[in-house]
């Protein structure tokens, strides 16, 4: 239950399928970075100010995930750096592979992701995702 | 519905954003929804995801939403040049621009230099001596969906490659400029895209290196224009970088830095990704980063989305390109690659672009034919037709096939 509630807790920080984390600073000359909406408007608004050039957000489409247990966790800790698009791009995965998968997020690109929690996302793709599931 | 349906019932002339509400189709049940009677190696030309038009794009099928990454569809590869608004886009990191300040960017040539250089856009354009090459763009893990067993990773059919003429300055020019100092032994491409993962992971940011000594520095350009264009924001505005020949990976987009190095690159980027195995073909463990594209074809109609009645003859249309030097022979199999025939090449826009080929056929019988078509390049290196797998799902080359259907005449 504990890992339920943190679960919770993780997906409240994550409104609209877009995570809310500080961005990092900007280079030289970004105006904007990283502005995706759910349903942008068909032409961004024409900007006339001077050198700025800009496409406006880019549209989201991000699926919902299958329900059950971990989904909450999985949307929260993935979405942080990436849609959960990622996941559901993928073919039924043997279950070597998603756990490959999730360890590489967390020991090669430095996911924040406590234990518990990295369990219970593994077992939720493999449940739903894996090559055994359905 | 499987793609090829939802292309034809959806048509080109809709503006929305996500069309028709068009969903995924799972790997499994495009297997199921395949026509009646389409052999199993027929694989669906493109990946599955939904249509979706972006800013400065037509709709594109979107393999991931956050960052975007985005296939160019099959019909876009008639023609030997591939529109801005069709090119494919793959961004590594989500915090890609949308939008840039030209009065506040510079492209900075910095590291083991004796002048350190900052240029602006304008600088470029009025600075130095224009170039341009017509060159195809592939990622590296292009038809990666192709793989079997499956490997992870982007599930791109075979739409991650354009052809463009690019316009820019030369790379060396900006070197010279800067001055290499001795010691020098690499140099290294960043962008402006970031990542939310901690610094110095390859999660928060993108750079690749190329080394001093490897000669296709001599043909890179940092590009400027795109067919007679600004580049797109989603495929590198204000400027990318051209590496004739190399896969995709090098061709940095909103290049911004470009470093001068003393010590090799080990980076996330170089010293783990894109890394193949050193001889594909043997499958040797000690890996190599990847570079040159090998040769590849394709037939781009017939698509196999309609029957065709015998009697009537067909043109057959592809394209064909190779990282290691010209198209010089396309050939054409009507019996699932046991025979082949030479067909007539297109335009040549030089060694780097794609080469339209074509043939005309007539079907004589009623029947399903596996058609099938393999290129061989200036270094007499000719498509294989075994799949040679890698834990990385790159460097995809065998021979393509399509599977049509001629119906009765009469």
């Amino acid at each position: 239950m504990k890992g339920a509630r943190l679960a919770a807790v993780l997906a409240a920080l994550v409104v609209g399928g877009a995570p809310v984390v500080q961005q990092p600073t900007l280079p030289p000359g970004v105006v904007r970075a990283g502005e995706y909406r759910v349903s942008p408007p068909a032409a961004p608004a024409p900007v006339v100010r001077g050198a700025v050039y800009d496409a406006g957000p880019f549209p989201l489409s991000t699926p919902d995930l299958a329900p059950g247990e971990g989904r909450d966790a999985t949307v929260a800790m993935c979405s942080v750096c990436h849609s959960v698009r990622y996941i559901t791009m993928q073919p039924r995965l043997p279950a070597e592979a998603w756990q490959a998968t999730v360890r590489k997020m967390i020991d090669v690109h430095g996911a924040a992701i406590p234990e518990g929690v990295a369990q219970q996302i593994t077992g939720y793709l493999l449940v739903h995702y894996g090559s055994s599931a359905r | 519905m499987d793609r090829r349906t939802a292309l034809r019932t959806l048509g080109w002339g809709g503006a929305g954003f996500v069309l028709g509400g068009l969903g995924d189709v799972p790997p499994a049940l495009a297997q199921a929804l395949r026509p009646a009677g389409q052999a199993a190696d027929d694989l669906a030309w493109n990946s599955g995801g939904p249509l979706v038009a972006y800013p400065e794009k037509l709709p594109l099928i979107v393999l991931t939403d956050r960052p975007v990454q985005l296939e160019t569809p099959r019909q876009f590869f008639r023609h030997g040049f591939t529109d801005n608004a069709a090119f494919f886009v793959r961004w590594h990191l989500d915090l890609h621009p949308n939008a840039i300040d030209l009065s506040a960017w510079r492209l900075n040539v910095e590291g083991n230099v004796g002048r350190a250089l900052s240029l602006s856009l304008d600088d470029l354009v009025n600075q130095f001596t224009p170039v341009s090459v017509a060159a195809v763009n592939q990622c590296s893990g292009n038809s990666r969906s192709r793989f079997e067993p499956r490997v992870p990773g982007g599930q791109w059919g075979n739409g991650a490659m354009g052809c463009a003429t690019w316009t820019g300055v030369r790379l060396r020019e900006l070197l010279e400029m800067a001055g290499v100092r001795p010691g020098s032994v690499e140099v290294q491409f960043e962008g402006l895209d970031r990542g939310r993962g901690p610094a110095g992971r390859g999660s928060h940011r993108y750079p690749k290196s190329l080394r001093l000594d490897d000669p296709v520095l001599d043909d890179c350009l940092v590009a400027y224009g795109m067919n007679g264009q600004q580049l797109p924001m989603l495929n590198g505005f204000p400027v990318r970088l051209v590496v004739p020949g190399y896969f995709a990976t090098y061709w940095m987009k909103s290049l911004t830095w470009i470093r001068v190095l003393t010590q090799p690159d080990e980076n996330f980027w170089m010293k783990t990704a894109y890394r193949v195995p050193a001889d594909l073909r043997a499958g040797r463990v000690a890996t190599v980063p990847i570079t040159r594209m090998p040769v590849r074809s394709f037939i781009v109609s017939p698509d196999g989305s309609a029957r065709i009645p015998a009697g009537l003859p067909a043109t057959v249309r592809g394209i064909a390109f190779s990282g290691n030097g010209a198209i010089t022979r396309v050939e054409l199999s009507l019996d699932g690659a046991r025979s082949w025939r030479e067909v007539r090449l297109g335009a040549d826009h030089g060694p780097h672009a794609f080469r339209t080929w074509e043939a005309t056929w007539t079907p004589r019988a009623a029947g399903e034919v596996s058609l099938a078509v393999r290129a061989i390049d200036a270094q007499g290196e000719v498509q294989p037709d075994a799949p040679v797998w890698n834990p990385g799902g790159y460097v995809w080359t065998r021979i393509e096939r399509q599977v049509l259907t001629v119906g009765r005449s009469a």
